[in-house]
């Protein structure tokens, strides 16, 4: 169901942060650690300087993208699970035509590397998509397939055929040359000048999703297929592209890994980027800027998680139950939002009926 | 019967309020025993809500029920048959995998050594029942196999079976043949003059109305506005208290004469989605300028026809031209655009985007129009605006307003959503399925104008409903169907609707008359 993003949604998204934030301090007070002295080593693990905050955006780009490929298919009524996979394959595909084209000038082999990432991820999503038209095959457990299907390609492949000669890495593509890394915005973070290309494609897949013809279309298909179908609707050609689209996407999502933060492909270049990414996509309700917002919130949580770790010295285990806290009640956050807007009505509705009450005796 | 009737079920200022809807407004009422009670009411009107609130499904905001006397303290379903009154749903609660003995005898099951589930005493109870009642049912007959009139007696016979005393029917006939629903009155009346039950009737049918109800109250905007002994009032009074203004229902005007064939139909052969035979060689046509009514019980293969026909469903084979352009094959997309319109039968899953809002369901099909197209793609908002919003008014929708939800429409103005867009596309022929199911009297008459209008300018419409009333209405020419098959062609008012009725259950036959056909 589309639900509309509006005041009382961020009402709600905001009531379920403070609630799990609030469970997170008593955790930490459990286990013995000071919640306020906690936190802030959260805020400024992920804020205190120019190297986090460009951490904290270049974690929120891939799962902006990610998110934002997840939408494309929710919006055509299509659950993409495999993400991760068609990240990964244009991630190694892309690393490999840097290591190929060694000594072409830049820009033949990035525009080449970024074509060749979103071939790979789209025509990886294209099969469940066509599968799902063509012969209306479950496409979430064929993509959720694939992804192994593609992992283990690409262990194989970062340990064989296209292995790095260095004998030190295990499993792992040839190094990007430098000549081909995008130029970093901040000394020491991840985050490079691709963060704007990324922005341009949010902003470009919001325009034509809530804005054009086609975006309508694609939010009919989604809605109700048979309605858009009576209506003349191409709904089959707007699964299947709306798949391609999500897999390139999601193939792009792993170029820029390669060619921003890791210069190499291995195993490592994804850390389920795009079942997190699902996460957002879902909190956010599958609509876009509320994706992009989400994504920032969950990157502060995780960069600034390793703050709280080195800063406040509170243990891995313990910010993982709270990250997982606070996903749990963002996820939940209607349910906690009417829960918390219940009680008040009820101690309403009370005050209003001992009022009553009152007023029945003094007539009586 | 006693002078001073006993009252058995007495609401007093019941008030109900949903999040921005007043549905029911201080509504105080007595049912008398022994009674027909009809309430009436368009839509909305919250005759449903007051049953509703009777049968337990929702406690009132305001006001008391009072049950023989008794104040109702709790609300639900339960207490409600605890009390003897039962209900009988339009869309029927029953499992069709079951047979109609386990279906009567659910929730209050007969067992054997406490655990065991006893069907031989589950089909004696039925039998036991439709002795004492004289409904006839198969007991060991599953509820899928059987019609939907005998449906409906088994959803009665259940209620009576948990004691219910005061049985409320909301719209019983909606599904029912002129014969079926003869046969239901006739369950009505043995029921209460025998058992000296008492029956609440919701209904729209106004002779229905007549026919069976002792008294009679009609609602409009929550409020109970007239209370009258049927006896006392006509069937045109009730229908003006019902809408708040006089309604006419005068005969429509018919000009023109017919002229090419628009819509024409081969030895068309379709599957239902079971894959059996729906649709079993069927031939017709539609000229423009005329309304070609097909009169068939619900499951006989109308639906499955006119899917058919609009390229919403696989033909088996056969052929359909529309305009003389074959069309067996392809997409609905690509027969809209040989100039063929389609109101479907199921509005809800067929006939509109419930989450979208009304000005993009309005504007669907027109999306790549030039007039709405803008730079770099861009649906120009304020153009489809201004276009929606005149739509909306000539066709006096009323409710949401453009950026409502269509799924937080009443069912008449959704209805009159699909109208408006179907009929907007100017298209030479229409096929229009149950244009007026569920929908009020004021929108009906509105959607019968609009389609008379659009016959008079020279569409060739084929309609197909389940209403009688409204075949015999529109209809330059009726086509009747029973299991897939024509049954029979009648030009208009050369049948009555008591005699149609055998054609449409298959007892009688009537061959097409050629000069007629031709």
């Amino acid at each position: 169901m589309r639900v509309k993003i509006n005041y009382r949604y961020i009402a709600s998204l905001a009531a379920s942060l403070a609630v799990a934030l609030l469970i997170g301090a008593v955790i930490l007070m459990v286990s013995g650690f000071n919640p306020v002295e906690a936190y802030s080593a959260l805020l400024s693990g992920a804020f205190s300087n120019a190297r986090h905050i460009g951490d904290v955006l270049e974690y929120a780009m891939v799962l902006c993208l990610c998110g934002v490929a997840c939408n494309i298919g929710s919006r055509v009524g299509i659950f993409n699970v495999g993400g991760e996979g068609q990240l990964l394959l244009g991630a190694i595909v892309s690393a490999q035509i840097g290591v190929v084209l060694n000594g072409l000038t830049p820009w033949v082999v990035i525009p080449v590397a970024a074509l060749g990432a979103a071939l790979t991820g789209g025509l990886y999503a294209l099969l469940p998509g066509w599968l799902k038209v063509k012969h209306n095959v479950n496409e979430v457990i064929t993509t959720i397939m694939l992804n192994n299907i593609a992992e283990f390609v690409c262990e194989f492949l970062a340990k064989g055929p296209w292995k790095n000669p260095d004998n030190n890495i295990v499993a792992g593509t040839g190094n990007l040359p430098t000549e081909y890394w995008f130029t970093r915005l901040a000394t020491g973070s991840n985050l490079t000048t691709v963060f704007f290309v990324a922005t341009i494609m949010t902003v470009l897949t919001w325009y034509i999703m809530q804005k054009t013809a086609t975006g309508y279309e694609m939010r009919l298909t989604g809605d109700n297929p048979r309605f858009a179908r009576f209506a003349g609707i191409k709904t089959d050609k707007l699964v299947i592209i709306g798949m391609l689209v999500s897999g390139m996407l999601c193939g792009l999502a792993g170029m820029f890994r390669v060619y921003g933060a890791e210069h190499i492909y291995k195993a490592s270049i994804s850390n389920d980027y795009y079942f997190e990414a699902l996460t957002v996509a879902m909190i956010a309700k599958y609509q876009i800027p509320a994706t992009a917002v989400i994504s920032v919130i969950f990157a502060v949580l995780k960069i600034g998680a390793q703050g709280m770790e080195t800063a406040a010295g509170v243990p891995n285990q313990i910010y993982l139950i709270i990250q997982t806290v606070v996903i749990f009640c963002m996820a939940a956050e209607s349910g906690i939002f009417d829960g918390l807007k219940r009680r008040a009505e009820d101690k309403a509705a009370k005050a209003a009926a001992r009022l009553r009450e009152k007023e029945g005796a003094a007539h009586d | 019967m006693p002078n001073t009737p006993e009252t058995v079920i007495q609401l007093s200022h019941i008030t109900k309020e949903f999040p921005g809807v007043l549905a029911n407004d201080d509504v105080s009422l007595e049912i008398h025993r022994g009674e027909v009670f009809a309430l009436v009411g368009e839509n909305g009107a919250g005759k449903s809500t007051l049953m509703n609130i009777i049968y337990g499904i929702y406690p009132p905001t305001d006001g008391e029920v009072f049950v023989r006397g008794k104040k109702m303290e709790e609300y639900s379903p339960k207490n409600a048959i605890a009390n003897g009154i039962g209900m009988v749903h339009q869309h029927f609660m029953l499992v069709p995998s079951f047979t109609v003995a386990q279906n009567i005898v659910m929730s209050r099951e007969p067992r054997r050594a406490g655990i065991f589930f006893d069907n031989r005493r589950a089909e004696e109870i039925t039998r036991e029942l439709v002795k004492e009642y004289g409904l006839a049912v198969d007991p060991s007959a599953r509820v899928e196999d059987i019609s939907v009139g005998v449906q409906q007696r088994v959803e009665i016979l259940k209620a009576l079976y948990r004691g219910a005393d005061i049985l409320i029917l909301d719209e019983p006939t909606a599904v029912l043949t002129p014969q079926e629903t003869d046969e239901l009155f006739a369950v009505i009346r043995r029921i209460i003059s025998e058992k000296h039950m008492t029956v609440i009737l919701i209904t729209h049918k106004l002779g229905e109305v007549m026919a069976i109800s002792d008294r009679v109250g009609i609602m409009r905007h929550g409020r109970l506005v007239s209370l009258a002994e049927t006896k006392n009032i006509t069937e045109r009074e009730i229908a003006s208290e019902m809408v708040g203004r006089p309604v006419l229902f005068d005969e429509l005007e018919r000009t023109g004469t017919p002229g090419d064939v628009m819509i024409s139909v081969e030895d068309l052969h379709v599957r239902d989605n079971r894959g059996l035979t729906a649709v079993n060689g069927v031939s017709l046509e539609a000229r423009s300028g005329e309304v070609v009514g097909i009169a068939a019980i619900e499951g006989n293969g109308q639906s499955e026809l006119l899917e058919a026909i609009t390229g919403m469903r696989e033909c088996v084979s056969g052929s359909v031209r529309i305009h003389g352009t074959e069309a067996v094959g392809m997409t609905p997309g690509q027969i809209r655009a040989l100039g063929l319109a389609h109101v479907p039968d199921d509005r809800l899953a067929t006939g509109v985007d419930a989450v979208a809002d009304v000005a993009d369901n309005l504007i669907t099909g027109r999306q790549h129009s030039k007039e709405f197209k803008g730079f770099a793609g861009h649906l120009r908002r304020s153009t489809i605006e201004r276009w929606a919003s005149e739509v909306y008014q000539r066709f006096d929708i009323r409710g949401a307003g453009l950026h409502g939800a269509v799924g937080s429409m009443s069912g008449g103005n959704m209805q009159k959503v699909v109208v408006a867009r179907e009929f907007s596309y100017d298209t030479p022929a229409l096929v229009i399925s149950n244009p007026s199911r569920g929908i009020d009297i004021g929108a009906t008459e509105f959607i019968h104008e609009a389609i008379m209008e659009k016959r008079n300018n020279g569409c060739a419409i084929l309609l197909s409903s389940a209403d009688l009333d409204e075949i015999f209405r529109l209809s330059d020419r009726i086509i009747t169907m029973y299991e897939g098959e024509i049954t029979g062609h009648f030009k208009a008012g050369e049948i009555t609707k008591e005699e149609i009725g055998y054609y449409m259950t298959g007892s009688r036959r009537k061959e097409a008359d050629k000069v007629d056909a031709s």
